[in-house]
Formats: structure tokens, C-alpha cells, sequence
């Protein structure tokens, strides 16, 4: 068995997807792998009633391309030296296809200069994120022109997810840690216990009115301060819709920032967190609020203000 | 830490060229594929100026259309052909306000043939790149497509969404229409 042999059978495949695959330019189309090839031009030309200029000339064009088959353009070059018609029309053929080159070349050195960055050439807005590691974990934050608006626990988020996210509303997304880096500088003092107020920008773009509402009042819960789901409904005039607020607090794309893990259950219970309980009782323990972690359901565990 | 094509998915780089991992974003796409696109642009406008605008729908179709689109998709392929369609649709727009024919084109060059031996080449290839803008759109996409991206008919047919001898047709045709019109004036 040949070195070649065993390729093709760690391919698991036929020997011609391993040409195709080894090989890029045998792709589907290549003459050389079709498998009815065309009759050759001299036997189309050898039949009586065709004439063999009109069959020399209708191949011109494939010749002028490479498309012929090394016999076919050697048939068409052999009939362009006995009949100067064709001679002709082959020169001209060949001519306007240079004339062709040189015009393309004229136009990829303009368009070398001047390919325009995406967000220009689109008047599309440019979202940046980067990573911070944190005692929750390692966190992706994203930030547009306007501010803050991302930022997600990585240790249960996917990260293409999150930024697929990000793109849904709008922003093309590029990695540049550099332009979140005073977010990521104000949320490693408040995991130091450094910081208590955030002093950032936010950006909600692709957040309901609703929602919003809920963010922007629970943006003023104090830090070390909790209050519950109904007391959110109420500051913002729906006193009804608790269950809504949590909701709402669960597509909170600012976390931590908007600090939704202030929001608690009436019962006192901590209640969902979109990072997971343990990430609630972590930021609360932070702010000096302590859960009781003896309960087996962290999400009824209870609270103690401390 | 790169997003998309650095993922496990994109470990078989003798596919890189053609093929795109699973889950990328669309500036991934861009990143990878945008260059080449906006030279298509160029060479299907025949300026700068005009290929911005092309390339400017193109990608804003392609940004809004992303999430339609099959995971494995081929995006190279993808915004060729949205470029191409956008490219059509809009000279069949413009042609509505302002006709350029294939008749226009061709009275264009002939009436000036008489002056040909005056015009150096600089000039003659600024008439050739005028003559091929003035092909129909489709003929100048499939053109573009046979001689300056090595496509195969079986491609071009597909990015037109016509039938392969469509494809050839419209190749020969423009190929042919151009020698009609400069093979006496190349020879000189």
C-alpha cells in the first residue's frame, strides 16, 4: 500500500474527493473531472454539413480561458494557422481579453487603496469587547460609541453566543480590549471591594421600553441594599407585574453594572439570577448582604442583612 | 481571544479557503472575505465610487440576511451572489431613468472608431472598461466572474441562478460583443 493509498483511506472516501480535497483546483466543474466529456471539436468538425470555422469559433472563447482540453485547443490553433479568418478572430479575441487584464488591473489598485472598513462602508455602529476575570469567573464586556452593553458570565454563556447577541442589535462586533478597559478597570475594584458606584456610560440598544424601565430603576438600588420584584413593579408604576420585572431583569444585558442581583423575592428568598445563584450570592456577599448557604435550594435560601 | 474562526471547528485549514467554520460571526466574514468582495465591486462597476455604494448594500443585505442563513453555508459564495443580484437589480433600475443599451454603447465606440489612431492605449482601455459597463448587467457579472475569478460556469450559473449554458452564453456573448466592437481598433 502506498503512502498515497493510505491517505486516501484515512480519508474515508473515494480517491477522487481525496484529489478534490488535496487538490483544490479539481473542483466539480474542472474538465478534468467530468466525467461525459464532449465530443472532441475535430470530430464535431469532421462532420459532414459543419463547418469548421463556425466550430473553431464557437471554442474561442473557452480557449482565451483555458477551458478546452489540451487536444481541442490544439485542433483550434492547428485550423487558425490554415485559415487567416480565424487567425483573425482568434488575435482579437486574445487582444480584448489583455485589454481586459489591464483594465482590471487599473481597477484592483484603486480598490487595494481604498477597501472601506466595514462600520464605514456600512454606517453600521462598532461594538468592542474584551475579558476581565472576576471571583465569578471570567466576564465578556462589550462596549459601542455610547457605553456598556454587554456584559456576561463566560461560565455559562457561550461566547458566540453572546456576541451573535450583540450583532442581532445591530453592531458589527470586534474585539478590541482597549476600548472597555475602563469598564473592566471599574468592575475589578468593585469585586475588590474597592468600588461601590459604577461610572460608566450604558448603551441598552435592542432593549424594550419595558425593559428598560425595569433597568433604569433597579439601576438606582444602593449598593448592600436588596428590595424585591414587586417593589421594582412598583417604582416603576406597574405594581402588578412582578413576575414581568423578573423577567425583565433575566435579559438584563448589564449585569453586576445594572445590579439586577439586588432584586430578592418578597419571601426573602435570593431568587433566579441570570449567572446562576451562586453568582448572586457572591455579589451580595460582596455588598455585605449574606444568604444562608446551609439551605440545599440555594434559591429559597434566606436572607440576613448584615 | 479571536472569536469564530479560531474555534476547534476550523482545525482543517487545507478547507480554510473555501469552506467556514460552524459558528462565526458576521464581522468574521467580513474580515475573511470582504477584501475580495469589494474588488468584485470595483470590477463589476467599473469605479471606486459606485463600488462603495455596492459594496455598502451588499454588506448591509448580507448583515441583515446573516441570521437566515444555514450554519454551513458557503459565505464567499453567499455575498458573491448577493453582490451580483444587487449589482442587476440596481442597473435594471437605473436603466428605467436612464437607458444605457447595448445600442447606446455600441453607436458610443463606433462613432468614435473614426479618431481610433489618435487614441493611445491609455485612452482605448478607458473605452474598453465603458464598452464592458455597458454590457447588460448580467453578461458583465458572468464576464467578471469567467475571467478575474477563475469561477467555473457551474458557479457563475449559480450565483446568476441560471443554467450552466445560460452561464456559458452570457460569457461568450459579452466576450464576442467586445471583439465586435475594438478587434479592428486592438489590431492596429
Amino acid at each position: 500500500m502506498s503512502d498515497d493509498d493510505r491517505q486516501i483511506e484515512r480519508c474515508n472516501g473515494t480517491a477522487r474527493e481525496f484529489c478534490v480535497a488535496t487538490h483544490p483546483i479539481l473542483t466539480v466543474d474542472h474538465p478534468m473531472s467530468n466525467p461525459q466529456s464532449p465530443p472532441p471539436l475535430s470530430e464535431i468538425a469532421g462532420q459532414s454539413g459543419t463547418d469548421p470555422c463556425d466550430v473553431a469559433e464557437g471554442a474561442m472563447p473557452d480557449l482565451v480561458f483555458g477551458d478546452l482540453s489540451q487536444n481541442d485547443e490544439q485542433w483550434v490553433r492547428s485550423h487558425t494557422l490554415t485559415c487567416r479568418y480565424c487567425a483573425g478572430i482568434l488575435d482579437s479575441l486574445e487582444e480584448v481579453c489583455s485589454s481586459l487584464d489591464a483594465c482590471n488591473d487599473d481597477i484592483c489598485e484603486q480598490a487595494a487603496r481604498s477597501v472601506p472598513a466595514p462600520h464605514i462602508a456600512m454606517g453600521v455602529p462598532e461594538a468592542r469587547y474584551g475579558f476581565s476575570d472576576s471571583p465569578v469567573g471570567d466576564v465578556l464586556v462589550a462596549a459601542t460609541d455610547d457605553g456598556v452593553c454587554e456584559i456576561s458570565y463566560l461560565s455559562n454563556h457561550d461566547r458566540y453566543d453572546i456576541l451573535r447577541e450583540i450583532e442581532r442589535r445591530g453592531f458589527l462586533v470586534y474585539e478590541k480590549p482597549a476600548a472597555v478597559q475602563p469598564a473592566v478597570d471599574q468592575l475589578r475594584e468593585y469585586f475588590a471591594h474597592q468600588r461601590k458606584e459604577f461610572n460608566l456610560p450604558l448603551d441598552l440598544t435592542g432593549v424594550t421600553p419595558f425593559t428598560r424601565d425595569v433597568l433604569t430603576a433597579t439601576y438606582d438600588i444602593p449598593y448592600g441594599k436588596v428590595k424585591t420584584y414587586g417593589d421594582v413593579a412598583e417604582l416603576i408604576g406597574k405594581p402588578r407585574a412582578s413576575r414581568a420585572v423578573g423577567n425583565a431583569l433575566g435579559r438584563n444585558p448589564i449585569p453586576v453594572v445594572i445590579p439586577c442581583h439586588r432584586v430578592v423575592l418578597s419571601s426573602g428568598a435570593m431568587g433566579w439570577y441570570t449567572g446562576g445563584p451562586e453568582i448572586k450570592r457572591t455579589l451580595l456577599g460582596i455588598e455585605g448582604v449574606r444568604y444562608s448557604p446551609a439551605v440545599a435550594d440555594s434559591s429559597q435560601a434566606t436572607l440576613t442583612l448584615g | 481571544m479571536p472569536v469564530g474562526y479560531s474555534t476547534p471547528d476550523a482545525r482543517d485549514t487545507s478547507r480554510a479557503t473555501s469552506s467556514v467554520p460552524d459558528k462565526c460571526l458576521f464581522t468574521n466574514v467580513v474580515e475573511r472575505f470582504g477584501n475580495e468582495v469589494f474588488r468584485f465591486c470595483c470590477q463589476l462597476t467599473g469605479n471606486v465610487v459606485d463600488a462603495d455604494d455596492l459594496y455598502q448594500e451588499t454588506l448591509l443585505k448580507a448583515f441583515r440576511a446573516f441570521d437566515r442563513l444555514p450554519l454551513d453555508a458557503n459565505h464567499r459564495a453567499w455575498l458573491y451572489r448577493i453582490a451580483s443580484n444587487t449589482f442587476i437589480s440596481d442597473r435594471r433600475k437605473m436603466s428605467r431613468v436612464q437607458p444605457i443599451s447595448d445600442g447606446l454603447a455600441e453607436s458610443l465606440s463606433a462613432s468614435q472608431t473614426d479618431q481610433a489612431s489618435a487614441l493611445d492605449a491609455r485612452e482605448l482601455l478607458g473605452e474598453v472598461e465603458t464598452f464592458v459597463q455597458a454590457l447588460p448587467p448580467k453578461q458583465r457579472v458572468a464576464l467578471v466572474l469567467r475571467k478575474h475569478h477563475e469561477y467555473g460556469y457551474a458557479q457563475i450559473a449559480e450565483v446568476l441562478n441560471s443554467s450552466e449554458a445560460a452561464a456559458r452564453a452570457n460569457v461568450h456573448e459579452a466576450l464576442m460583443k467586445l471583439r465586435g466592437a475594438f478587434a479592428h481598433r486592438l489590431e492596429v
